[in-house]
């Protein structure tokens, strides 16, 4: 298979782009540029194989939140020209309309960062931002976060299990399911707050926190596409920007 | 005992992110199995701050919303709120506010009210009002009967809040009560929750 080459770019240049994505969303005025935005985006997943994931991640996270900004809008918006009446639900023009500015930009803001996770690794983010200066300290941090997250949720579940047969209750009224919560988390801190005593060992006989510059396996290369795509976000931003200021200007 | 910024960071206080941050990720899917409705989502970063200070929970706090934020770019904004309740935590912890009962009510209400104050404004202002959380179902309610948008998500936010810091902040103080002096005395304020200071 040949390597696609957007997801070959460096990982920062992924990110100044989804940077980019909010920046011009946030200058452009107007729903429709805010919604092709999101058609961009989708094109962009498409190209880059990552669609599937992509789209699953919006439906599931976005849509439900954008269905509910946007009825909270159109209900409750202060404005005079009603469209629509029943009960004591109205619904107005002016109501639509920002609901319609608020969906989009969150959709196309929203949407640009699940882009960017669907297309970098976050192994090969953090290794960037270790580039631009973080301390390596940083770096572990953030990706021993990503190994125990799974590794807790496993536990999580296996001392609800022993729990249970302890006679713990899950299943029933709120405040039976309630009291089952402190049994569970309680042994799951403490089990593995005493863990990073050992990690500490671990990684001090290896050296962690010496004094000196750490070597890495992991390395990134900047293409001629790296170095270009940054100066020609700014760039367009500044267009736009100016652009704003003129139209406003004359108007 | 004068410590300097960077000490905060020793190895044992950054080996403790990851595990607040996993508890807050943890807790909150807890809450999804047993269908409570509140979040303890916070749990980790109000513990990292007090045996641990504010700026070590200031970052668990943004790592964590990071982290929520690549399933769910929702969360991303509500980083801020994050980080000021592990930075209010750390400072509540820094005057001892988490070393008895009374205590740490006080500390309840006042991390509450850091959650309202900057969480509030992030919902008014980037999702015009409601997230689709129990909270919203609230704000409606209240708008419905005519309130004013900035003071419906006020109110709603502050009655889900309450709820959620009461839990939170006291199974931090029982964790804290429950944890070794062996492991507390290599963190920034564990001096503050080891027993054997009572008895000398």
């Amino acid at each position: 298979m040949k390597p696609n080459a957007l997801l070959q770019l460096h990982p920062m240049t992924k990110f100044y782009f989804s940077l980019f994505i909010l920046a011009v969303v946030l200058i452009v005025p107007g729903y429709w540029f805010a919604f092709s935005v999101f058609l961009g985006l989708v094109a962009i997943s498409l190209l880059a194989g990552v669609f599937k994931e992509f789209i699953g991640i919006v439906l599931k996270a976005l849509v439900s939140v954008l269905v509910i900004v946007f009825l909270m809008q159109i209900f409750f918006f202060p404005g005079e020209q009603v469209l629509w009446r029943w009960w004591i639900f109205e619904i107005k023009q002016e109501g639509v309309y920002y609901g319609l500015i608020l969906t989009s930009r969150i959709l196309a803001i929203g949407s640009a960062f699940v882009l960017f996770f669907r297309m970098t690794e976050v192994r090969d983010f953090v290794k960037s931002l270790e580039d631009k200066g973080m301390p390596p300290m940083g770096a572990y941090v953030v990706l021993s976060t990503l190994q125990i997250i799974p590794e807790m949720r496993r536990q999580a579940n296996t001392i609800m299990e022993a729990q249970k047969t302890r006679g713990v209750e899950t299943e029933g009224s709120l405040f039976v399911r309630a009291k089952a919560f402190i049994p569970t988390l309680t042994p799951l801190i403490l089990s593995s707050i005493a863990g990073t005593e050992e990690r500490a060992l671990t990684l001090e006989s290896r050296a962690f926190s010496a004094p000196v510059k750490k070597t890495s396996l992991h390395k990134l290369t900047k293409s001629r596409a790296d170095r270009i795509l940054p100066i020609l976000f700014v760039l367009i931003i500044l267009g736009l920007l100016v652009w704003r200021v003129v139209l406003w200007q004359t108007s | 005992m004068k410590r300097s910024f960077k000490d905060d960071f020793s190895l044992m206080a950054m080996l403790l992110i990851p595990i607040g941050v996993a508890i807050n990720i943890v807790g909150f899917q807890l809450t999804n199995v047993l269908r409570l409705p509140i979040f303890l989502d916070t749990i980790g970063t109000i513990l990292v701050g007090v045996i641990a200070g504010p700026w070590v929970a200031l970052l668990a706090g943004l790592i964590t919303n990071l982290i929520n934020a690549i399933f769910n770019p929702v969360y991303l904004p509500y980083a801020l709120t994050s980080m000021a309740i592990g930075v209010g935590a750390g400072l509540l912890s820094k005057f001892g506010f988490f070393k008895n009962v009374p205590k740490t009510i006080i500390s309840v209400i006042v991390i509450t009210l850091i959650a309202v104050v900057v969480s509030a404004p992030i919902t008014v202002l980037v999702f015009g009002g409601a997230t689709g959380n129990t909270s919203s179902l609230i704000t409606a309610t209240f708008l419905a009967s005519g309130q004013q948008l900035w003071t419906a998500v006020f109110s709603s936010s502050f009655i889900v809040e309450i709820a959620d810091k009461v839990v939170s902040v006291l199974i931090v103080f029982f964790i804290v009560k429950g944890m070794s002096d062996r492991y507390l005395s290599k963190l920034k304020y564990g001096h503050l929750y080891m027993k054997r200071r009572n008895r000398s």
